[in-house]
């Protein structure tokens, strides 16, 4: 207990949470106090604050739900707004939190995808934009093909980086283009017609920065871009890469450091010549 | 995907209508405003030298209005109204997110808005929309429109920037435009690939910013010019140069009326010419 306050912090910290009891509903701040504990990161903390299930003023409350799997920053499940800023609870340190904002911590639940509960949010349309690209190589059949084309180095060092994405979503929910979408389920809509609405809906929404630098991925892959043609038009699709309004923000946001601004600008040069290639070469 | 039966022709087409959005920002707009500035600002070296680039382009006659719609007014409406739906498409971040690319971001929707709105009323007030009699009449005088004469270039200028505020507004819009177009052909060139890596990011920025502060200088100086200008020396250029026109033929009577400031003939009869010519002019 002596180490901690020696860091300038007091014994316990106040964490405001954004919390929404199901989808639809409305939202409301609840304030929780968490004992400090060394080394301590906002998944700790979400675990103190389930623990107790009280809220700062000693009121009984539901515990707040949130998300978690890898706890080392490669699954993406934790992302959260902490502090204002888009990024994974798991490697948000309180010690570092607090230092940049001694008042509190604020937690609020990604503001870009539809809320479940809390913190917990659906993600689908990122996935779904996944699908849209065909962020994959295509290589089954009923026959060995043998191995594929080798990669030079200098192209494994452009495509690591980008094969980096864990899907997290956090270039997108600090995107100002990439704006949320919420559909409500109709009175008399079955759950599979309304999966269906709201897959076509998210089809002809922004892509979002993930999407395109995975295009760009396996459209540089030696076996992938054999569909290069078919991805690229999927980003002149409506919603493709021309919503991008060059903020930035997804690179800059991106806890994995992939350059995405390097990707949608390659993007921008092979839809630029394909849009020549489908007007003068066929 | 997403071209469903219910999508519309601008949903189908909106890579094609985005990407002429963009090319539309450069050319013809971008391109146009660099040339309006600079001749604007060939009134530093004289008021001469400016009525003469406005003779060059009035010399186009009937295809001066065929011009002005198909090469900056369509253009600029289409870059203009588009750029008010892609606005509306997007929610500005940069109190959460303040990075500079984001600020700039902001900033080039905030001076889109501006530069709108400054055109659409500096067109007005320049040169009232519409040139029929009625209109000019009823409407562009009355709100102080169709200030500009283009026989009268300089000096009618002059006198449309007389008060300080009409002045500043200008700066204002003006900044706004050059801004606009500066840092949009930063993202112009990432969106149509022409600068990929940060670095080449980096350096397009730097070329753009150049160029963003020399536009910029060139405008100032324009507005400054165009301000302080002698009036009454600068009419009396003006009269002695349309005198050799109508002379020379090469515009008509009819013509200069029509482009010459209201009561402009008066003024300078009274300060330098003979009576005689008076009389020939309040006769024609």
């Amino acid at each position: 207990m002596s180490d901690h306050a020696a860091n300038g912090h007091s014994d316990s910290f106040e964490v405001r949470i954004l919390r929404q009891d199901a989808p639809g509903e409305s939202s409301y701040w609840e304030r929780h106090r968490v004992e400090h504990e060394p080394d301590m990161n906002v998944i700790s903390v979400m675990q103190r604050v389930a623990a107790r299930a009280q809220s700062a003023d000693g009121k009984p409350v539901a515990p707040v739900a949130w998300d978690c799997n890898c706890l080392e920053e490669v699954c993406g499940a934790c992302t959260m707004v902490i502090n204002g800023q888009a990024r994974q609870a798991c490697t948000a340190l309180v010690d570092k939190l607090l230092d940049e904002q001694p008042a509190e911590i604020e937690l609020q639940p990604m503001q870009k995808f539809p809320v479940l509960r809390d913190l917990v949010v659906d993600r689908s349309r990122l996935f779904r934009a996944l699908t849209r690209v065909k962020g994959w190589v295509p290589v089954d059949g009923s026959y060995d093909l043998g191995p594929g084309p080798r990669q030079s180095r200098t192209e494994q060092e452009v495509a690591y980086p980008l094969s980096q994405c864990m899907s997290c979503g956090c270039c997108l929910d600090a995107c100002p283009q990439y704006t949320k979408i919420e559909l409500t389920p109709g009175v008399d809509e079955s759950a599979a017609d309304f999966a269906a609405r709201q897959e076509q809906t998210h089809d002809s929404a922004f892509l979002g920065a993930h999407a395109i630098s995975q295009t760009v991925l396996f459209n540089s892959h030696p076996t992938g871009k054999v569909n290069a043609g078919e991805r690229l038009d999927v980003l002149m699709d409506e919603g493709g890469l021309q919503i991008c309004g060059n903020a930035q923000n997804c690179v800059a946001v991106c806890p994995k450091e992939i350059p995405l601004t390097t990707s949608i600008a390659r993007a921008g040069r092979a839809t630029t010549f394909r849009l020549l290639e489908r007007w003068f070469e066929k | 995907m997403g071209s469903t039966e219910s999508s519309t022709f601008l949903e189908r087409n909106e890579f094609l209508i985005r990407r002429l959005h963009s090319l539309a920002g450069l050319i013809p707009v971008g391109a146009y405003m660099c040339i309006h500035l600079l001749t604007n600002a060939s009134v530093l070296d004289s008021p001469g030298r400016f009525q003469t680039a406005v003779y060059q382009i009035h010399s186009l006659g009937a295809a001066l209005p065929v011009v002005e719609w198909g090469f900056i007014f369509l253009p600029l409406l289409f870059h203009g109204i588009l750029g008010v739906v892609i606005i509306r498409g997007g929610l500005p971040n940069s109190g959460a997110y303040r990075y500079t690319s984001n600020i700039r971001y902001s900033l080039q929707r905030g001076s889109g808005m501006v530069a709108m709105v400054f055109i659409l009323w500096h067109v007005f007030h320049m040169h009232g929309w519409f040139h029929t009699a009625w209109w000019l009449e009823n409407v562009a005088h009355p709100f102080f429109g169709a200030q500009f004469s283009p026989f009268n270039a300089a000096s009618s200028a002059g006198a449309a920037l007389g008060s300080s505020l009409v002045a500043i507004l200008y700066a204002i819009g003006m900044l706004s435009c050059v801004f606009h177009l500066a840092n949009g052909i930063w993202t112009m060139g990432i969106t149509w690939g022409v600068w990929i890596s940060p670095a080449a990011q980096k350096r397009a920025s730097f070329v753009c910013s150049v160029f963003g502060v020399g536009l910029a200088v060139v405008g100032m100086s324009a507005l400054w010019g165009m301000k302080t200008v002698d009036q009454e020396a600068a009419r009396q250029v003006e009269h002695k140069m349309l005198e050799a026109k109508l002379a020379s033929g090469e515009i008509t009577e009819e013509e200069a009326e029509e482009k010459s400031a209201p009561h402009a003939a008066e003024a300078e009869t009274g300060a330098a010419q003979a009576e005689s010519e008076s009389d020939t002019h309040t006769g024609g």
